[in-house]
Parts: structure tokens; C-alpha cells; sequence
């Protein structure tokens, strides 16, 4: 269902590939000739100020905004003259993107609406693509609310769907915007050792962290954004 | 606050201009409203007419919300630039403003010349109509939904209808109400364009208002909003099991 390791001689492709970004709002520049690469299996975290662009470095990553200059790069090939890749990328914003009236059921099948447009319009779903959204929501260990409504989940649970979403999405690149930062620390624990589980199986991970402890507990790679800048830190 | 002063200041200049604060109006007034209570009342011999021809009106709110609906859940996603190009959904927009614009008592006297007098004519003239306004209605609702959920959307590969489908159902409380709403909304402009031939409650309203037959229009006008209340029972009934 999901791709397990990409064949090894794509692993050294990096699966994200900034090459100088620069990016901002009017006059203002937010990324001032950003460089990151990260390869498949890799779980990095970007840390930073309030504002420091943290977000729109995601919202970069995920082809939602356009730099004005450097390039891209997924797995090799430019974003953008490939909009959003067939969803390779799944993008967790900071308020999850959820249906909230919704099952969630319902929100892990919307992951395959541009592939089975019908099904979706439809709402009648294959067997097979049932079993597959079950199989992902057992991952998240959320099978036995796939008929509870998104909005009476809890702020951990809701971070598990948007994941099991990701994963039946079948999605290569799995962007995280402070998937964290409102949880307490039990639960931001298991939250994180979903997305652990998740980077096994080949999946790169970019998440903005706040909590450094739990940052570093958890990720491969942390760097830090700063006036515009990225850095990897020690 | 403030918005509750201004109001209040500018009703009262209003007032000013309009003469209501002359006694003599008012004490007149009292005087009509009694001699006119006097005569209404409710004539039992019509009520089965009167409830045959409110169905009929039903009917024709029915249809027209049905078909108005149709058009705007489909034109809504192209009205919109979170889903659709600006270049196509600007034009669409004031398409929809024009036929907004026009009082659906002048679409019932187009349909009634097109159709000749009936309910027919009434029902497509509620169904444009109802179309103009839920496209409006049903952009908005769009537009107002999560900015984030969008965005994850567009990233995981959905756009034009499979996008629009996705914000419909986060939003779908809002587009049961605003059609409830244009439901009973026909209902009310039903009895209006009956006036011009086309079908429903208000031709009959306007023969006996001119016949002076109040209170066979008391019938006529308390079984319509029997009919309009029951809508908005049936609404809030159905908005809660959402």
C-alpha cells in the first residue's frame, strides 16, 4: 500500500531538495537563499523564532508557495513544473486540516480522491480501499474510532489521523507543522513514535519543533531558521 | 456597542424626516388597526382549498430550490478563486450578482410570457432566482472554510471538484441551512409572484384582497406560515442531526 524503501539506487537522491530559496511578502524576504536536503527515512525538525518563516519554508516544501528564486527539488524533479507530484507530499498544517464534522474514515479516504475521483464524488469505496484505511488507522492505533467524528477527537488523536491520512495517501514526504505543540508531553510522545514508525518505512520526515528535548529525543536532524537562514545544528 | 448607537441615532433622525413622532398618526392608527381586527378572521369553509393550493405553492418552492441547488453546488467551485482562476471566477461572480439583481417577480413575468400563467412558470422563475442567490451563498461558505484544510487538500493532489467535494462536506452544515433557508424564502416569493399569473398562494391572496375578503386572505396568509414555520422546524431538525 505504501511504498516500503524506495529502490537503493534512488537512496541517493535526496527525497527534498532546496537548492537557494529565497522567498517572501512584498519587500519583506522571509528565506534568504535557503539549502537543506533530506533523504527518505530521514526525520529532520526545523526549529526557530515566532515568524522566522518556519511555516512558509513548509508551505515551500509542499509547492503551496512559489520561491522567487533557487529551486525545489523532490526526488529529483522540480515541483514545480510538476504540481504536487500526484501527492508524494502530505502537509499536516498547524491546525491538522481535518474535516472536523466528518468521520474519520471518511478523512483517510479523502487522502485518495484525486487518484478514484468517482469513489470519492460517490462516497461507495472498494473493499480493498476500506481495508487499506483500516490497516493505516491500526498503525496510528485509532481502528476503533474510525466511525467517531474528527471533532470529538483529542488534539493527539486528530495529529494520528492527519498521519494515517499521510500514509494511505501512499506519500513519500510527510511535512509537519508543530505537530506537537499542543499536546501534552505523554501524548506528544506518542504522537512522535507514530511519525518514528512512519520514517521506517522509508518516509521523510520535516517537522517544525519547539520542545528541543523532545526534538532531539526523536529526530535525525535538527536545524535551525534564522533571519531567513537555515542552518544545521550541532 | 457602537453599532447599536449609530443605528439608534440614525432611526431616530429617520423617524425625524418620516414624521412619525406627529401623535395624530398614531392615535389614527390605533383607530384602522381596531376597525381591521374587527373584521379578520378565519374562514374554515376555505381550508381545504386553501391548503391544496399552499401544497401547490410547496411544490413549486420545492422544485425551484432543487434545480437552484443543482446549478449552485455546481457553479459555486468555479465562482471561487480558492478553487478556480480568477479570470473565470470573477465573470461568473457577476453573472450570478445580475441574476441576483433581478426580483424574481420579474423572472416569473419572463416565464409567464415564455410558459403563459401557471405554476410551471413560477417554479423555473424560483429556480433562477434561487440559483443566483445559493451560488452566492454557497461561494461564500466555500471561502469561509479552514485555509488550512485547503491547503492540505491541494497538497495531497485534489483540485477542481474533487477540492470543491472535500470543502463541501466540511462546510455542509452551512449548505443544508442556506438551502432550508432559500426553501422558505421561495415559499415567501411564491406568494409574491402568484401576483403576475404564476401559479401558487398569491394569486388567490390578490383576488381576495380585492374581492376585500379579508379574512378568506387570513386563511390564505396563516396556512403559509403554518408552511413556513414547519420548514424551519423541519431545518433546525435536520441541521442537528449533522
Amino acid at each position: 500500500m505504501y511504498r516500503k524503501f524506495r529502490a537503493s539506487g534512488d537512496f541517493y537522491i535526496p527525497a527534498i531538495e532546496l537548492i537557494d530559496v529565497k522567498i517572501g511578502y512584498g519587500n519583506e524576504m522571509i528565506l534568504k537563499g535557503v539549502n537543506l536536503k533530506v533523504y527518505p527515512g530521514e526525520k529532520v525538525a526545523i526549529m526557530g523564532r515566532s515568524g522566522s518563516g518556519k511555516t512558509t519554508l513548509l508551505k515551500t516544501i509542499s509547492g503551496l508557495l512559489k520561491p522567487f528564486k533557487g529551486s525545489v527539488r523532490i526526488f529529483g524533479r522540480d515541483l514545480y513544473q510538476e504540481r504536487f507530484l500526484n501527492g508524494k507530499i502530505a502537509y499536516i498544517p498547524q491546525n491538522i486540516g481535518l474535516i472536523n464534522s466528518a468521520n474519520v474514515l471518511y478523512n483517510v479516504l479523502l487522502a485518495r480522491a484525486s487518484l478514484k475521483p468517482i469513489n470519492f464524488l460517490l462516497n461507495i469505496w472498494s473493499r480493498r480501499d476500506q481495508k487499506d484505511a483500516m490497516d493505516v488507522l491500526d498503525i496510528v492505533k485509532l481502528r476503533d474510532k474510525f466511525l467517531s467524528k474528527v471533532e470529538k477527537l483529542s488534539g493527539g488523536e486528530k495529529q494520528r489521523v492527519a498521519i494515517a491520512r499521510a500514509l494511505y495517501q501512499g506519500a513519500d514526504i510527510l511535512l509537519a507543522d508543530e505537530p506537537v505543540s499542543n499536546l501534552d508531553l505523554e501524548t506528544a510522545a506518542e504522537v512522535l513514535n507514530v511519525i518514528t514508525e512512519v520514517s521506517q518505512k522509508g518516509i521523510a520526515i520535516v517537522a517544525v519543533m519547539h520542545d528541543i528535548q523532545l526534538t532531539h529525543k526523536y529526530f535525525d536532524k535538527i536545524y535551525i531558521l534564522e533571519k531567513g537562514v537555515l542552518r544545521e545544528k550541532n | 456597542m457602537r453599532i447599536l448607537t449609530t443605528s439608534f441615532l440614525i432611526a431616530i433622525l429617520f423617524m425625524a424626516i418620516l414624521n412619525f413622532f406627529d401623535i395624530e398618526i398614531w392615535i389614527k392608527a390605533a383607530y384602522n388597526l381596531v376597525s381591521f381586527i374587527k373584521i379578520l378572521g378565519v374562514k374554515y369553509s376555505l381550508l381545504n382549498e386553501a391548503l391544496f393550493v399552499v401544497w401547490e405553492t410547496f411544490v413549486m418552492a420545492i422544485f425551484g430550490v432543487s434545480l437552484g441547488t443543482i446549478f449552485a453546488y455546481l457553479l459555486a467551485p468555479v465562482a471561487t478563486p480558492i478553487i478556480t482562476a480568477t479570470i473565470v471566477s470573477m465573470p461568473l461572480r457577476i453573472i450570478a450578482n445580475m441574476v441576483r439583481a433581478i426580483p424574481a417577480i420579474f423572472w416569473a413575468i419572463l416565464f409567464v410570457i415564455l410558459l403563459g400563467p401557471g405554476p410551471r412558470a413560477g417554479a423555473l422563475a424560483l429556480a433562477v432566482y434561487t440559483s443566483g442567490y445559493l451560488i452566492k451563498f454557497f461561494y461564500e461558505s466555500l471561502e469561509s472554510s479552514d485555509k488550512d484544510l485547503v491547503d492540505t487538500l491541494k497538497v495531497m493532489g485534489l483540485k477542481r471538484f474533487t477540492l470543491a467535494f472535500a470543502v463541501y462536506a466540511s462546510v455542509k452544515k452551512q449548505i443544508i441551512s442556506h438551502i432550508f433557508f432559500m426553501l422558505e424564502y421561495n415559499v415567501r416569493s411564491a406568494a409574491i409572484i402568484g401576483f403576475v399569473g404564476a401559479g401558487g398562494v398569491g394569486y388567490y391572496i390578490l383576488q381576495y384582497i380585492s374581492l376585500l375578503d379579508y379574512q378568506a386572505t387570513v386563511t390564505y396568509i396563516l396556512v403559509t406560515m403554518a408552511l413556513v414555520i414547519s420548514i424551519d422546524v423541519l431545518s433546525y431538525l435536520v441541521r442537528s442531526r449533522i
